[in-house]
């Protein structure tokens, strides 16, 4: 199965995500969390990050959608992956879509075990999802 | 092809969670479903498509299967949507 890494400023959304997408998508889905720094501050860490995406990594070899907040999210990200060979990198895909949205839907094409590109299209539909019903 | 004609009940109509379920339910099955209501259709294999349909309780939805496993898969979806739904006036019917 496909696994997710939930990248937040906070490790309280990235917490509450995590309990968000497995309540919708089941309990059986591979989510890791990297969430605020090391001394529990607001912010990112890149070593927080590659410990989450390695225990997706090693959770399976379908591979691990990594989705994340805003702002210095993306630098922490980016050194963290420098940690990972061309094989893990190519096993690994980074997704665009909003956290929240983009979790949900991508964890409940997960848990039917869609592929990596299955699963990074549906976060990637969460872009253009309507909050409110048009009709 | 089967076909299942439903009407919604749960008041919150086919919100996330249970949305969830059925896009789940719907992927352990081979054939292809999808979900009508009104004009429009989605497949029941996504569930961006299956939220973007807005079921609003009190909605008249048909759930069609095409494939080798298409009677099961309804039966499986109509177990999972439980109290959610009831058979529409028309009764489910078969083809």
């Amino acid at each position: 199965m496909v696994g997710l890494v939930l990248i937040s400023h906070s490790s309280s959304i990235a917490d509450g995500l995590r309990d968000m997408v497995l309540q919708v998508a089941g309990s059986d889905v591979i989510v890791a969390t990297a969430g605020g720094t090391d001394d529990g501050r607001l912010g990112t860490s890149a070593p927080r990050i590659a410990a989450a995406i390695r225990s997706t990594l090693e959770g399976g070899p379908d591979g691990t959608l990594i989705l994340l907040d805003l702002g210095s999210a993306a630098l922490s990200l980016e050194l963290a992956l420098e940690e990972f060979d061309a094989d893990e990198r190519a096993r690994l895909r980074v997704s665009e879509a909003p956290l929240v949205e983009g979790a949900v839907l991508a964890a409940v094409q997960a848990s039917v075990g869609a592929t990596l590109d299955e699963v990074a299209e549906a976060a990637a539909g969460a872009a253009s999802m309507q909050k409110m019903p048009t009709d | 092809m089967a076909e299942l004609h439903l009407t919604v009940l749960d008041p919150a109509g086919l919100h996330a969670r249970p949305a969830a379920q059925v896009v789940r339910t719907a992927g352990r099955f081979l054939s292809r479903i999808t979900i009508n209501v009104g004009d429009r259709t989605a497949d029941v294999k996504s569930l961006i498509a299956l939220l973007g349909l807005t079921i609003r309780p009190g909605a008249e939805i048909t759930l069609a299967a095409d494939g080798p496993d298409d009677d099961a898969a309804l039966a499986a979806l109509l177990t999972e949507l439980g109290a959610a739904v009831q058979p529409s006036q028309s009764d489910a019917e078969q083809t």
